[in-house]
């Protein structure tokens, strides 16, 4: 695990010599404030193309509003932030998105809501309608794709919004909690079936949780915030080997490594 | 009990009803002109179904043209609201107070304005369907998720694709819902801009049997006001079951 080179503010961060992978996402001295609350402080960090980057913080501590920050639906109070170089202004073109609730279109089919995007952009679902069948089955939703949400399970309802995010396979898919409504034991296994749909395409993707365990198991990279304002408290490299299985959750390293995000979380508590 | 259709109980219910009233009646002091027989009443309906077919003709015309334009107009002034939200604190009050009052007595207002024609029983029509319609596409067009709304934005979807593949098809279920009280309220325009004047409509002959004392003639004529009402229901029922079969509502368990 590296240490943040830690300067005036803990935000800013090196990243190790000899890392040859392009930036795609840079952040910085990144501020908003809503009215008169400050919900995030001073962010600055970057992020490595084809990397899972999970965000995790208690409650509050501004995730969601970063994550909205860098798709351009939420403005920024001051800072940059920069997509493949450009400064984002705006809601950016080519990212994916999974919220907490799956947002399907109840009156669309499976293969039907996954279209949607493309439909959006103008772009014959005709055309994508192959790549959406590969989707459904590496998501195991086979056989599903006539089916209305109302049909499905939370968690079958949470694939589909993952494989409608992935659909036009942009550079960055950002996921906000997505098993956040999910049971413990669900949101385990979307986790495992998470990790196996993105180990094909490697996009880029910004995962907030509150769950350490679910961000060490997935990520190659732990951003930790703290409480509001949310700010860095500290990066973590996450070491473990890929594939990543259950057996994975009882490796030493993993625990070490839950250890220091769940310790840097609680930083300032209890005092 | 339970193996017999839904229907069947109703049904035994009003046949029930209809021998009471036939051979119950004799045994009162009930004159015909207030309370006819049933059996008078069919014999009636059938002597002046070509009339009634023509007059009902008349009202069904005006009653969904109103309909149609206040589907239309309701339908655009919710999607002004929505998107100039400025517009919002004018609109809706004002409609509101405006459907607080009864339409029944600006009528004779419009008959002076436009006449004993065909014009003031659809502005009739329209007028009183008006306000349901806009109030559910109001609702049905403007509450989206706000996670939808994102996900569109994100996905470069422009405001015209948005409105017809999001914000319309949401607002279907509404819309379906406010035509089963519209329609209603659109015949009751049309029949009471025809009690007002004019010489054509089921209002019209409803009134022409009043003063003829034909009371027989009168169910008869509600009667066909009764069936022509539950046709229009029965096809928005019909239209929900075979598009909105999506709707929370309507699945089936």
């Amino acid at each position: 695990m590296l240490h943040l080179a830690e300067q005036e503010d803990v935000g800013a961060q090196a990243r190790p010599s000899g890392d040859q992978a392009p930036t795609i996402v840079e952040i910085a001295a990144l501020t908003k404030k809503f009215e008169s609350v400050l919900a995030v402080d001073e962010l600055s960090f970057r992020i490595r193309e084809n990397e899972f980057v999970s965000i995790v913080g208690p409650s509050g501590c501004g995730k969601s509003t970063l994550l909205r920050m860098i798709s351009g639906l939420v403005t920024t109070t001051s800072g940059t932030i920069r997509v493949r170089g450009e400064v984002v202004s705006r809601p950016i073109q080519d990212v994916g998105m999974v919220f907490q609730s799956p947002v399907l279109l109840p009156w669309r089919t499976t293969l039907g809501n996954i279209l949607f995007v493309a439909e959006m952009r103008g772009l014959s679902a005709r055309h994508y309608r192959e790549r959406a069948q590969t989707l459904m089955e590496t998501a195991g939703l086979g056989g599903f794709e006539n089916s209305y949400p109302y049909e499905l399970s939370g968690g079958m309802q949470q694939r589909v919004a993952i494989c409608r995010a992935l659909l036009l396979d942009p550079s960055i898919i950002l996921m906000d909690e997505p098993f956040g409504a999910l049971d413990i034991i669900t949101r385990e296994r979307m986790a495992f079936e998470l990790q196996r749909i993105w180990s094909s395409s490697r996009n880029t993707v910004l995962f907030v949780t509150h769950s350490i365990s679910e961000a060490v198991l997935l990520s190659d990279t732990v951003i930790v915030m703290t409480d509001r304002p949310g700010r860095i408290s500290e990066i973590v490299e996450i070491d473990l080997p890929r594939p990543r299985d259950t057996d994975t959750l009882t490796a030493h390293r993993f625990i070490e490594l839950s250890a220091t995000v769940r310790s840097n979380i609680t930083v300032g508590w209890g005092d | 009990m339970q193996h017999v259709a839904s229907w069947a109980k109703p049904l035994l219910f009003l046949v029930g009803l209809i021998a009471v009233w036939q051979y119950g009646i004799s045994f009162t002091s009930v004159p015909s002109y207030v309370l006819p027989l049933p059996s008078d009443i069919f014999a009636r309906f059938v002597d002046t179904f070509a009339v009634q077919l023509h007059h009902l003709g008349f009202t069904a015309m005006t009653t969904l043209i109103g309909l149609t334009i206040a589907l239309g107009f309701g339908v655009l002034l919710a999607l002004l609201v929505i998107y100039v939200p400025a517009i919002k604190g004018i609109v809706l009050p004002f409609l509101a107070a405006f459907n607080g009052i009864p339409k029944i007595a600006i009528a004779p207002l419009f008959i002076i304005w436009f006449g004993l024609g065909i014009e003031s029983k659809i502005l009739l029509a329209f007028l009183l369907a008006l306000f349901p319609i806009f109030v559910n596409s109001l609702s049905g067009l403007g509450e989206i998720e706000t996670d939808m709304l994102d996900l569109s934005k994100l996905s470069g979807g422009s405001a015209f694709r948005i409105f017809f593949k999001v914000r319309l098809m949401n607002a279907l279920p509404y819309i379906a819902d406010a035509l089963k009280v519209a329609f209603p309220l659109a015949l009751v325009g049309s029949i009471v801009g025809e009690f007002i004047g004019g010489n054509r409509g089921i209002g019209y002959l409803i009134l022409s049997a009043q003063f003829t004392m034909d009371t027989a003639l009168v169910f008869a004529a509600l009667l066909s006001i009764t069936v022509f009402t539950s046709l229009g229901i029965g096809a928005v029922a019909l239209f929900e079951r075979l598009f909105l079969k999506w709707r929370p509502s309507r699945r089936s368990r």
